[in-house]
């Protein structure tokens, strides 16, 4: 064993991270743990930039996917690290019904909405402050931005436990009924980027998935049971990419949500993806309904720490969350958040190695 | 909507005395078992009178293990729908043709075990596979590999076949492994092309005196229960995407029941993982004194040798073997002993169904008493919450 350089969770003070074409100075700060393990976030989007975790032999690499520096985070379109919100995922035709008010959103994908708009929380300058041994993102999201009703104040915990869990505790408060979907959205790659994500194995708990249309929106619920989508038993990423199934065909991979059993609010296990080549190991952990399973095949123009772009597969998202579209659903009063009420998450992730 | 017919009738092709196509078989199972599809599974006990019949059988459809080229020739004109099992090939023209294959990536499983040697800090590697014979082109496959990685790293390639293993007998087989073995420049990593090879040679190893792993470091392919069960040193595996393999198999003759056309799908499966056990834990030694201490230590460290036995094996004093040992290790010959026999125990404590005090035994402690109290000052668990953790995670999947 040797001697850990930090005998228990930190978390560092602000560093500067150069700045935006318009001026705007942007930070990062860093987590670490007995375990060596280093966590880099930044103000802009509440971006997870890079996590070093070791492997089976305790050496490091950053399991993460990420840009070079700041303006290729605020050009570049795969919401790589970013928290996002005010909506995670799709709205169909960007548009809504609440309380009898019709809202139009903006359509930034295939005339739906898409994690929050064009300006979505992603894009934002989030305030961070130290918060013991963790940080505290803090995010005021006026009425109107998006087409969203009401002003929403956002704060997420993001910690780093010695366990190699880091943790993302969300709250929010809003002074108008409004739709609030919260998630993360980092590329895992846990062999740090040697070999792609076809060779990790997921076991994802979910006995059905939401079948989508050509836009991606959810139109039905379906078993996994038999199917490509059936992760109840730990299956290697490769071989189901290659199983025919229509719902990949449409999606040319996995971009579903699948549902995730009946005790939401209960923080349970829900997915762990497992690489043979390096002994890493990621959980999920949360208490949201559903787990948005994404494989990372639009990954080709999205540029890399090092000049090049990556590869389609490259990277993959598990991303917690509520039902794409669930607000234009039977189901819409469970993501309306009213004044007086408070949104809450709990969602983390934990890497270890086997 | 399956249960309004009667169930389809499917040949299992498969030699079941192979630790590989049990494990597809068992993954068939799987499938069916998750989607409740009723077949009614031919399992012949000597597959090969089956393959011989089988444009005579009145059934549904064929899963079978391709690499036999027996059965391959006898399903290539199959009326009935048949998918296929077996290895991968890097010249796609070996596929046989109209046949949806379901394929081990050979080359995937070459590199697992390839780059965990080169993880070990090893600076040179070498290969044990086997004679070409008909049914083990799989085999030739995997050296091809090799020796292309090798080639790409700008390795010196070094392959032995040895015998085939039936023919010579098995004293001259093991005669000439070791002179090979002898005759490597070492530290060696040695990929095999099977266990039943690996265990092989470790065997011949122990037999020559040569320390597995500090001087050759030994890595097999199948994660095969009997031959870890045969071997000494317990040996590092390469496991295939068997099951998974099985799953996809399943997968597809049930689509093709149902009228899909799947004659062109090829699904090629990563490996599952890479067991790793002592015969590849290398550590770069510099004291031989050390290294044979250990190579005791770990052959009948379980047996309640003391500081003392193992001083007298490597033929020193015991001070002068405790001063090795503080200088390489950091540690007393006294901790080493225990830090096998509490690896030891963790081991069978993950994987194994034995009592807990047979355990103690096992490894070499006096009483379980000591066991629980060593076990919980060194790790902070009793081996009863050790042993429940990982029996809920080694059940195949997460709580």
């Amino acid at each position: 064993m040797t001697t850990p350089l930090h005998p228990t969770a930190t978390a560092s003070s602000a560093m500067p991270w150069g700045s935006l074409l318009d001026g705007r100075k942007v930070h990062r700060w860093t987590l670490r743990n007995a375990q060596d393990m280093r966590v880099d976030i930044s103000d802009l989007g509440g971006s997870l930039l890079s996590w070093y975790a070791p492997d089976r032999q305790g050496r490091l690499a950053d399991v993460v996917l990420g840009h070079a520096d700041p303006e290729s985070y605020a050009q570049a379109k795969g919401y790589m690290g970013a928290q996002i919100g005010r909506w995670a995922n799709r709205i169909r035709h960007g548009s809504f019904e609440l309380d009898g008010v019709g809202y139009k959103l903006d359509r930034n994908q295939n005339g739906n909405l898409l994690h929050g708009g064009s300006e979505g929380f992603h894009q934002a300058l989030w305030q961070v402050e130290p918060d013991g041994d963790g940080l505290l993102l803090i995010l005021h999201s006026p009425d109107g931005e998006g087409g969203f009703p009401g002003n929403l104040d956002v704060q997420v915990r993001m910690a780093l436990a010695d366990d190699g869990s880091l943790s993302m505790d969300y709250q929010a408060r809003c002074d108008q009924a409004s739709p609030v979907n919260l998630t993360a959205h980092p590329y895992f790659n846990l062999g740090g980027g040697r070999g792609d994500i076809r060779d990790h194995l997921l076991w994802l708990d979910a006995e059905n998935f939401l079948a989508v249309d050509a836009g991606l929106i959810p139109t039905a619920q379906e078993s996994v049971a038999g199917s490509a989508f059936d992760f109840r038993r730990a299956a290697p990423l490769g071989s189901r990419l290659n199983w025919p199934h229509p719902q990949l065909s449409v999606a040319g991979g996995f971009d579903h949500c699948y549902c995730l059993g009946d005790s939401p609010g209960q923080p349970r296990k829900v997915a762990q993806v497992c690489d043979p080549a390096s002994g890493r190991r990621l959980s999920v952990i949360t208490d949201q309904p559903g787990l948005q399973l994404y494989t990372g095949q639009h990954l080709a123009d999205s540029p890399n720490r090092d000049g090049g772009h990556y590869r389609p597969f490259d990277g993959l998202c598990l991303e917690a969350q509520a039902f794409p579209n669930q607000i234009n659903s039977a189901s819409a009063e469970q993501v309306v958040l009213r004044p007086g009420a408070v949104y809450r998450q709990h969602t983390r992730y934990q890497l270890d190695t086997y | 909507m399956e249960s309004t017919h009667s169930p389809h009738r499917i040949a299992l092709l498969f030699n079941a005395n192979k630790g590989f196509d049990r494990e597809v078989i068992a993954g068939i199972g799987q499938y069916l078992n998750s989607t409740r599809v009723e077949w009614d599974l031919f399992l012949e006990e000597d597959f090969r009178s089956r393959v011989q019949g089988i444009e005579r059988w009145r059934g549904d459809g064929i899963i079978a293990d391709f690499d036999d080229p027996q059965v391959a020739q006898a399903l290539a004109a199959s009326k009935l729908p048949v998918v296929a099992v077996g290895g991968s090939y890097r010249d796609a023209s070996l596929y046989p043709a109209h046949i949806p294959y379901i394929a081990t990536d050979n080359a995937k499983v070459v590199q697992l075990g390839y780059r965990h040697l080169i993880d070990q800090g090893l600076p040179r590697f070498a290969y044990y596979g086997l004679p070409p014979a008909p049914g083990n082109a799989w085999a030739a496959e995997r050296e091809t590999t090799f020796i292309e990685l090798l080639q790409t790293d700008g390795m010196e390639v070094t392959v032995y076949r040895g015998l085939p293993t039936s023919a010579g007998g098995w004293d001259n087989s093991v005669e000439q492994l070791i002179e090979w073995l002898q005759g490597l420049p070492k530290p060696v990593g040695i990929l095999c092309v099977t266990d039943a090879r690996a265990r092989q040679l470790v065997q011949a190893c122990l037999l020559a005196r040569i320390a597995v792993p500090e001087q050759v470091a030994v890595v097999g392919i199948d994660n095969d229960p009997m031959a870890q069960l045969l071997t000494r040193v317990p040996l590092t595996s390469v496991m295939q995407g068997t099951e998974e393999m099985g799953r996809t198999a399943a997968h597809l003759l049930h689509q093709m029941l149902r009228g899909a056309d799947h004659s062109a799908t090829r699904v090629v499966v990563p490996p599952a993982g890479i067991n790793v056990q002592a015969s590849s834990r290398h550590q770069p030694l510099r004291s031989p004194l050390v290294m044979r201490a250990r190579h005791y230590i770990r052959q009948y460290g379980c047996l309640g040798i003391k500081t003392e036995q193992v001083a007298d094996y490597v033929g020193v004093s015991r001070t002068a073997l405790e001063e090795h040992f503080r200088r390489e290790l950091k540690q007393t010959v006294h901790q080493a002993l225990l830090q096998h026999k509490l690896e030891t125990a963790r081991e069978l404590l993950a994987h194994s169904a034995l009592p807990l005090a047979d355990i103690a035994v096992r490894c070499g402690f006096t009483s379980l008493q000591y066991m629980y109290a060593v076990f919980r000052r060194e790790f902070d668990i009793t081996p009863k919450q050790f042993q429940a953790q990982h029996r809920s995670a080694a059940s195949g999947n997460p709580p």
